[in-house]
């Protein structure tokens, strides 16, 4: 995977003395049978990117139209900067949000859009002109205040979003699939603009998104949701080398998976015995003990296998399949037990010369190797 | 907004015979459509009493119109009918389209069908009901009844019409408003109202035009001394065909072509702009 990740801080997790800029504590949300949010419980801390990841229908969405006021959880309780929100209004939230559809009023121009909040707030005169040119300027649209929305395209209507509500200082951006709409190559570039932007304001963002590139890319921090339940809170890399769970482990980037019954463990060191009778180290999670005895799910990510014998772990594949990816190659390789194991080479000077059909050594070490909980 | 950029058919002149075949019939139909009407209008201006025979351009049956009281009063009363029936309605029905939309409630679906149903219900029954209404109530049957007999059924047709604007709206435009800081009030006033304007007007226009030429219903809830246009001209017919009757019908023609015109050209404006 190709880490375009901003390095704003280092990737430690969060300092303790950071002001909490939204808490959910014990959020359920049902809609008649279904459970959408399950006993949330999340702090969201001032200046942070935080990005609530997971596939449609996990309850990410849910989540923020509860923040914003659009939903009434069912349990559980909302502060947005230390005060419960329980029952104001989304008109008296200290938040602002991005939708996905922009929804962008038609009718009025890019000036009176991203007026539009200041306005309800009693902005007047010069100080309303001065701060919608200001943020206009911010998002690049400046010389655009005349335009009607349909005469933007998707990126400036995404842009008068943006300043729509960041022009009035909110206490929280929420983003909500905000750049699903667009083409891929826009999207990359507003994914850096957003970030920088996020930078600049100071302002935390709550960013939904199913994608989990672009979480990675733009977030300090990253929640990723299934069935409305948080498997894992954690900073990008955190996320991708150590994945608490087999959802977590397949839905951020590619995995290897391999299930196995546990033989020892000695500390962190994890031997276990896959069906084929062949013994693979690994490592638990931290602070985790498996049951010698239990079954369990070990990860590995396709990167950190190799070919060659130079591993914690050795077996023999066949290369089934090659895949050239540009920056590098990917290899499926099958095991003698017909388990799939997928690698990836950089494609460095006349690296590779493998060809479908091969039989080849690989071999991974155990500390990249992780036991799965759940 | 959506479709605007919808290709149309490209034709690069009427050759082929499939087409000829096309464009006769298309003719063919106008002249179903327009003759009769461009026949009553031809002979509002004939100089004869004759609604048959041409006998000069003439002016007469105009100023015979314009002098006639009666006619006059009847037009002045379906204006009265429409304009109070066209605000009412067109109020009521846009509140009850918002709600159909918007809100969940228990009865929402017998409010939806009954709401379609007034549209398709026969007139005659319709007219009938409420006659038997207003008279077991003792309510005394005038230009009140008429405009009450108007509304309801006008607020039907209004509230399809709006209906049909607001379900193409964006819902999280709304959202987008209240996110902004807008109450419930300033969100429809200043951006609900506006964008779902076309669709009230649309409807407010529909409305008096029903109104202006409801013939059947206000036939059975109209009093003495409440005649509106359509009873006038009905009554005027039981003594024959007069070019008064042409004249006055090429006067609501003209009046009403304008309206919808005028109407069509507000809208696309809106829509262009």
């Amino acid at each position: 995977m190709e880490d375009r990740r901003i390095q704003e801080r280092p990737p430690d997790a969060p300092p303790v003395d950071r002001k909490v800029a939204v808490a959910l504590s014990g959020i359920t949300k049902r809609f008649g049978d279904f459970v959408a949010v399950d006993d949330l419980n999340l702090d969201i801390y001032e200046g942070e990117f935080f990005s609530l990841l997971g596939p449609s229908g996990c309850g990410k969405t849910t989540t923020l139209r509860m923040i914003a006021g659009f939903e009434e959880p069912g349990e559980g309780e909302i502060s947005v900067a230390g005060q419960p929100v329980q029952g104001v209004p989304p008109y008296r939230r200290p938040v602002n949000t991005v939708f996905q559809s922009y929804a962008i009023f038609p009718h009025l121009n890019v000036f009176d859009n991203v007026a539009f909040g200041l306005r309800r707030a009693g902005v007047k005169g010069e100080e309303l002109r001065q701060r919608v040119t200001r943020a206009c300027k911010m998002v690049q649209l400046q010389g655009f205040e005349k335009r009607k929305p349909r005469m933007l395209s998707g990126g400036q209507q995404q842009r008068v979003a943006l300043a729509r509500a960041l022009v009035n200082r909110p206490k929280v951006l929420l983003l909500d699939e905000p750049l699903g709409a667009l083409d891929l190559k826009l999207r990359k570039e507003m994914q850096l603009e957003l970030k920088n932007l996020q930078h600049e304001v100071g302002i935390t963002f709550i960013y939904v998104t199913h994608d989990q590139e672009e979480a990675l890319t733009m977030s300090d921090r990253i929640a990723v949701m299934n069935e409305g339940v948080v498997q894992q809170v954690a900073d990008p890399a955190t996320l991708y080398e150590r994945p608490r769970n087999r959802f977590v482990a397949n839905f951020i980037g590619q995995t290897n998976l391999f299930s196995g019954t546990v033989e020892s463990v000695n500390g962190e060191k994890v031997t276990l015995v896959v069906p084929d009778g062949a013994k693979v180290e690994a490592v638990a999670q931290d602070g985790a003990e498996p049951e010698p005895g239990s079954e369990v799910h070990v990860a590995v990510r396709p990167e950190k296998v190799r070919f060659g014998a130079a591993g914690d772990n050795v077996c023999t594949a066949e290369v089934r399949q090659i895949v050239y990816l540009g920056v590098s190659t990917q290899y499926i390789t099958w095991l003698p037990d017909g388990r799939k194991l997928a690698l990836y080479q950089q494609n460095i000077q006349d690296a590779g010369g493998y060809d479908v059909g091969d039989e080849v050594t690989v071999s991974w070490d155990a500390r990249n190797c992780l036991v799965l909980g759940g | 907004m959506r479709g605007r950029n919808s290709p149309g058919f490209v034709h690069k002149g009427v050759s082929r015979l499939p087409d000829r075949a096309l464009l006769l019939m298309a003719a063919l139909i106008y002249i179903f459509l327009y003759a009769p009407i461009l026949v009553l209008m031809v002979f509002s201006f004939n100089e004869a009493r004759s609604t048959q025979v041409w006998e000069g351009f003439s002016t007469r049956w105009y100023v015979a119109l314009w002098n006639d009281q009666s006619v006059l009063d009847a037009f002045y009363n379906s204006l009265i009918v429409g304009g109070t029936s066209t605000i009412v309605a067109t109020a009521i029905g846009t509140l009850t389209a918002l709600a159909l939309t918007r809100y969940r409630f228990r009865g929402k679906s017998f409010a939806d069908s009954t709401i379609y149903a007034a549209t398709v219900m026969p007139e005659i029954v319709v007219g009938v009901s409420l006659l038997a209404f207003f008279v077991a109530v003792g309510f005394g049957l005038g230009l009140t009844t008429i405009i009450i007999a108007h509304v309801a059924f006008n607020i039907s047709f209004v509230t399809i019409v709006v209906r049909a604007r607001l379900s193409g709206m964006d819902e999280s435009i709304e959202e987008a408003a209240q996110d902004l800081g807008a109450n419930p009030v300033t969100t429809f006033l200043r951006v609900t109202l506006p964008l779902i304007l076309p669709g009230v007007m649309a409807g407010a226009l529909l409305a008096f035009t029903l109104s202006f030429d409801d013939f059947v219903i206000t036939f059975f809830v109209a009093g003495v001394g409440s005649s509106t246009l359509p009873l006038k001209i009905y009554s005027m017919i039981k003594f024959g065909v007069s070019p008064v009757i042409n004249a006055l019908s090429t006067v609501i023609l003209v009046a009403t072509m304008i309206l919808i015109l005028g109407g069509s050209r507000f809208f696309m404006g809106k829509e262009d702009r």
